[in-house]
Order: C-alpha cells, then structure tokens, then sequence
C-alpha cells in the first residue's frame, strides 16, 4: 500500500511537470468548452419560433394562439403535429405546442357556470437546449396562467405538460459539454500509453522489475493517477459549463463520477493496448493520433448521430467514444438516449474487457 | 525470516548457467562463486555475456538451464525475497526525468522493508547539492551517483553494479572507484561488470574473463597473470654506452627490447637481473634513470586468452 502511494504521487508530480501531457489534458479541453461557450451563447435578443398545432379549432384556442404571439419574443408555425416535430428536429422550430381537443368545450362550460374538466397543453422542448427550453416553458406557463385567469380567475383549468423531442441543433452548450467530457476522458485513456512506453524505453520499468515492487502496484498505481485526472477533468470542465455557460446539470454527481470512472478506465486499457505495440515514444505518439482523431471525428459527439450519413453512422456505432458521450449526455443533461444507458455501459464494459485481454497477452515490461 | 546464514558462505553460486536469445548464445556454461565481502568483476567486451549474467542473477531474465543462488537462495523460486536484499544499477540509470533526486531516492526507498535515509545517501554520494534538482538536468556522474544512491536504498548486503563507469570522465571514475571501495569496507559484497582492464585491476579483488558467452579465466589480478607470464620486464631510460649484447649477458635475461627510449630487460628472477645491472652501470660510470620493473597486465591477459586487445 506505502509503494503504491508512492508510485502513484512520482506518477502524478511527473505527469503536473510535464507541461505537454498537462496542456492537453486540461488546458485543451478547457479551451474547447470556452470556445463553444462563447460561440453558441452568443448575445442579443433571443426570439423563438414556435410550433402551432391546434387539434381544438374553436375561438378559444385562436384567442390562446393570440396569447402567445403578444409575448413578443415567439414566431408561430401553424401545422399538423408530424409536422412541426419534422420541422422542430430539422431546426426550423425551437419547439411545440399542441393544443387538444376540448379546450373550446371547456371555455363553454366555463362561461356557463359548469365545472369542466382541466385540458392539457402540451410543450415539446429539448431539453439539452437548456436555455430555449427553460425560456419557452416559462413563456407557456405564464399564458395558460393568464388564461387561466381571464377566463375564471378559478383553479388552473389550462394546464402546461411538457414533452422532451431530441433535435439536431448544435445551438446549445448543454450538448457539448458531455461531449467535450467524454472526449477529455478519452485523450486521458489513450494519452496513458506514452508514459508507459517512456518509461519502459528509459528502463524505468525494468529497474522498477529489480525491487520487490509487485507488478500490480505498477498497474494499480497508473490507474490511480489517471482516475485523479479524470476527476480533476470533469470538475473543471463541468464546473465551467455550469458556472460559466450555466449548463443545467440534471443527473446525481455520483452517476457522473461512476460514469466518468468507467469511461477513463475503458480508455486506458486501451492505453495499455497501444503501449502494448508500440516499441518507442514516438510510435506511441503515432498510433495514439491515429486511434485520437477518428474517435473524435466519427463518434457523434460534436455531431449528432441523426444528421450523420448512414455510412458514418455505421462507422460511429463502432467507436466506443460514440457510448460514453452518448451515456455521459443522458445522465448529465438529460439527453435523448441514442441506446438505452445499459447498452452505453455494456459496450464500454465489453472494450474494457477485450481491451484487457489484448494487453494481458502482449504487454511488455522490458 | 531467512534463516541465518553462514558468513562465509559465498553469496553468489553459478553452476553451469546457459541463455540463449534466439540463435544468439548470450551464456554458454558460466560457472563461479562470489565470496562475502568481496569485489568480484565480470571483465569481457561488450556481447561477452556480462550483463546477462547479472540480469540473471538479479531476477530479471531466467535462465534456460543451470542454477543461480544468490545469498543462498534460488533466484528462481526466492526472487522477491533476494530483491529485498539486494541492490541493483542497471547499465543505463533509469530515473524519472520529471522527479527530483530525493523524491527518486525516496520513492525506491517506499519498496523496501528495510531501508537507509535520504539524507544519509544524500551526504554518501555526495547528491545534497543536488538534491532538489530534476534528474534529467544531472551530468553524467551525478546520475550514476544517484543510480548507485537507488542501489543502496534499502542497504543491501550484495551490490550488482553493471558497468558503473562506463560514459564517465577520469576524475568522476575514480571518485566511483573510491565509493565502491568504501561499499566494500561497510562490509557489503559487490559484483560489478567492466570492460576497463585498469578499472578491474585497481578495485576487484578477483576477476572473471569473459568472451563469447564463456568464462575464460578466474582469478585475482596477479594470480590471471602469474599463470601465463612468469617473466618481469625492468625499465630504464636507454643508456647509450651500453649495448644490446652485453646486456643481454646479464644473469637470467631473456630478451631486451626498446619502446619510447626506455630499454626493457625481460627476467624471471628481478633480484638477481637488477644486481647485475647496476654492476655494469657503475663499472661504466653512469646511472640507470627511472628505473623500475614492470609486469605484465590484464591486458596482456587478456590478449593471450582471446587472441585480441579488449579496447576496440
């Protein structure tokens, strides 16, 4: 246990000296949250279009459509439901409202002293667009509430249900964020395999092989300072996105840290992997440009996998990349799942084993 | 615990040690002893199979076949045990680029039961200077300085030092000599490989002579050369008057010869040649200048076993 400390602080102070592997590591992707932060919260007044799908017909809905148009801040979209869900996951609208069938019933009843029974709106948002869909359920609220009280001054009879819709807009930070997450804790997977092939090159592991030292406090030793880095990645890159960029973080911190745990480990194993092939620092420093970019490039974490052609997505459903931005999105901002979160566990589980086993047979210590 | 051991066993055993690499045979048959307290060197050029040897013994390469007690214990069956207790410097010293020297001694020190203070090895090997510096910025004699510091972290009874002078200038080789010297008087046995013959004639108390995989010859300086050259060569500075054939004369010369203005005698009785020699000196009224008697070296050792000079 004392060894393993200690190899894990030399680990760790030789990893904080060596300004490269901290560059990027923290510096790289904090530039990037930066980056898409300020692109995409760009200032100004924000307005939205808003689809309009009247499924009632009578004056009283025609009166709420004018309701909303008063607030100023909201462009409306008359058409079917299939349709604006088409337009809303194409970009076209921010989100939908679905006013049912009995709302006009309901104003009757009102006005004749009955007692009707409550109607529903329905507000599709996506909810990784935090702020739009913070905004237009705000803007919702406050209509019904105020038709609400035009028409009776009585309990809510015109209630707000909201609906998520997943889009394909890259408008938000609150998409990034996971990605970028999910990409730092892959370059800090595959980054792991330098240290190891410098170490075995500069036969620091060979004389490590001279003292009594086990070789799993070797192992358990690299493992220890990666997850530090990756705790210490995903609170600087979170902390930014919420303080910062005011991403809303939805799901428990120990969902995320479980899940951070599991992506970083999935990456280094295959880490260790490519320390396992390659022979000198630089073929090292090849082989993990080589398995960086596609990941970064055909995993669907800076861009949606709805918009991608189909023979991207095939490729993208491969990357293992694709399945941690993927779980990382749903558990932390709610994201539509691409797969179900088991599945997204399962395949990162399955690379890690596999992953495993490849460096177990040909990993060597000299 | 390890049971007591007798002092004086030896604590190195090799019995007909072999190792082949492929097709390569890096050992072929190495048989020796390391007695306690002693400075034993593996002297052979580079590919001999010098460090093999050692790497063997240290636990980390096995051998094909034959047997390797260190310390009185198999290294193949007691390996973490022997590594508790003994010490090791590589051929290249291998260091954290990134530590500084007293977090590197630290750090090896945290794999031992049993080990020596930083600052003691600090002030030892002469590092207290140094001691907050990053091991990539050190000089070559400060690295192997510190490698030997790792070597004794956990201080050890046996010492394996693989070519511990190799790289360095003259004054930090002899600072070296003197540190492996010292290893020797806190009682710590050493087996040190070389391939600088004065480096095993002036700190080893024996040397094995190692080519091609084999040991060619065991002994302590002076016993390698007394097998094969009985004879001593006296040196003077050329004396003109005298000639060639009288000195050849003198009483048990075997031949003359010239190198550099110094004429050498070639006797198997010193006494007997030197005596004779100032007898015709002064008869002639001159004196011989810087005379001395020379012997023969490892280095002529060695050329008589391998047919070659082991400096390339």
């Amino acid at each position: 246990m004392r060894s393993l400390i200690s190899l894990s602080r030399a680990n760790l102070k030789s990893f904080v000296r060596d300004r490269a592997a901290l560059f990027w590591t923290l510096a790289f992707p904090i530039l990037f949250v930066i980056l898409f932060g300020t692109i995409f919260s760009g200032g100004g007044t924000p307005s939205y279009d808003l689809g309009w799908v009247d499924q009632d017909g009578t004056p009283a809905a025609a009166e709420l459509r004018s309701a909303f148009a008063k607030s100023g801040v909201i462009t409306l979209h008359d058409g079917s439901l299939d349709d604006e869900k088409t337009a809303m996951r194409n970009g076209k609208v921010d989100g939908i409202v679905v006013v049912p069938a009995g709302l006009g019933a309901a104003a009757a009843a009102l006005s004749g002293g009955g007692q009707p029974s409550p109607v529903s709106l329905t507000l599709y948002t996506d909810p990784t667009r935090t702020s739009t869909a913070q905004a237009l359920g705000a803007i919702a609220n406050a209509v019904a509430y105020a038709a609400n009280l035009q028409l009776s001054g009585k309990p809510s009879v015109i209630g707000v249900a909201t609906q998520s819709l997943q889009t394909n807009q890259l408008t938000d930070v609150s998409y990034f964020v996971p990605s970028i997450l999910a990409m730092a804790l892959m370059q800090l997977g595959i980054f792991a395999s330098i240290p190891l092939v410098q170490q075995r090159e500069k036969l620091i592991l060979k004389r490590l092989n001279a003292t009594p030292l086990p070789r799993w406090t070797l192992v358990g030793s690299n493992i220890v300072v990666r997850l530090v880095i990756a705790a210490t990645q995903t609170v600087l890159i979170v902390g930014i996105g919420v303080k910062v960029l005011g991403v809303q973080v939805a799901g428990s911190w120990l969902a995320i840290a479980g899940l951070v745990a599991i992506g970083a480990l999935t990456f280094v194993s295959i880490g260790y992997v490519i320390a396992s092939f390659a022979r000198t620092e630089e073929a090292a420093n090849g082989m993990t440009s080589v398995v960086q970019f596609p990941l970064m490039f055909l995993s669907g974490i800076f861009f949606p996998l709805e918009i991608m052609p189909d023979w991207l997505r095939s490729i993208a459903t491969f990357m293992p990349l694709t399945y941690l931005g993927d779980a990382l999105r749903q558990v932390m901002v709610g994201g539509a799942p691409f797969v179900p979160l088991t599945v997204d566990l399962a395949v990162l589980g399955g690379w890690l084993v596999v992953c495993l086993g490849i460096s177990a047979r040909f990993f060597r210590w000299q | 615990m390890t049971a007591p051991r007798d002092p004086h066993a030896p604590v190195i055993v090799v019995r007909d040690v072999r190792k082949s690499f492929g097709e390569v045979k890096a050992v072929d048959g190495v048989s020796f002893e390391v007695q306690s307290g002693e400075i034993f060197g593996l002297l052979g050029p580079n590919g001999a199979g010098k460090t093999t040897t050692m790497e063997m013994l240290e636990g980390l390469t096995g051998p094909d076949s034959g047997d390797l007690l260190v310390l009185g214990l198999d290294v193949t069956r007691h390996a973490v045990a022997i590594k508790e207790r003994i010490g090791v410097q590589l051929q290249t010293a291998a260091l954290y680029p990134q530590l500084h020297v007293s977090e590197v001694i630290d750090l090896f020190g945290s794999f031992y039961e049993r080990r020596l203070p930083t600052s003691r090895l600090l002030d030892d090997l002469d590092l207290r200077e140094k001691q907050a510096a990053q091991t990539k910025n050190l000089s070559g004699g400060q690295r192997q300085r510190l490698s030997v510091a790792l070597a004794l972290v956990n201080d050890p009874e046996l010492v394996f030092l693989d070519e511990p002078t190799t790289g360095l200038d003259p004054a930090a080789r002899r600072g070296l000599w003197d540190l492996i010297l010292r290893l020797k008087a806190d009682g710590r046995s050493v087996l040190m490989t070389t391939h600088y013959l004065e480096e095993a004639e002036a700190i080893c108390d024996r040397v094995a002579i190692m080519d091609h995989g084999r040991i060619l010859d065991i002994g302590t300086a002076d016993e390698l050369i007394g097998r094969r050259f009985k004879e001593k060569a006296i040196q003077f500075d050329t004396i003109a008057t005298i000639g060639d054939a009288s000195l050849a004369q003198l009483a048990h010369v075997t031949r003359v010869a010239h190198e550099d203005g110094a004429t050498l005698l070639y006797t198997a009785d010193v006494p007997a040649t030197v005596g004779a020699l100032l007898d015709v000196t002064t008869a002639s009224g001159v004196e011989p200048d810087n005379l001395l008697v020379r012997r023969a070296t490892l280095e002529d050792v060695f050329l008589e076993l391998t047919g070659r000079a082991l400096r390339d």
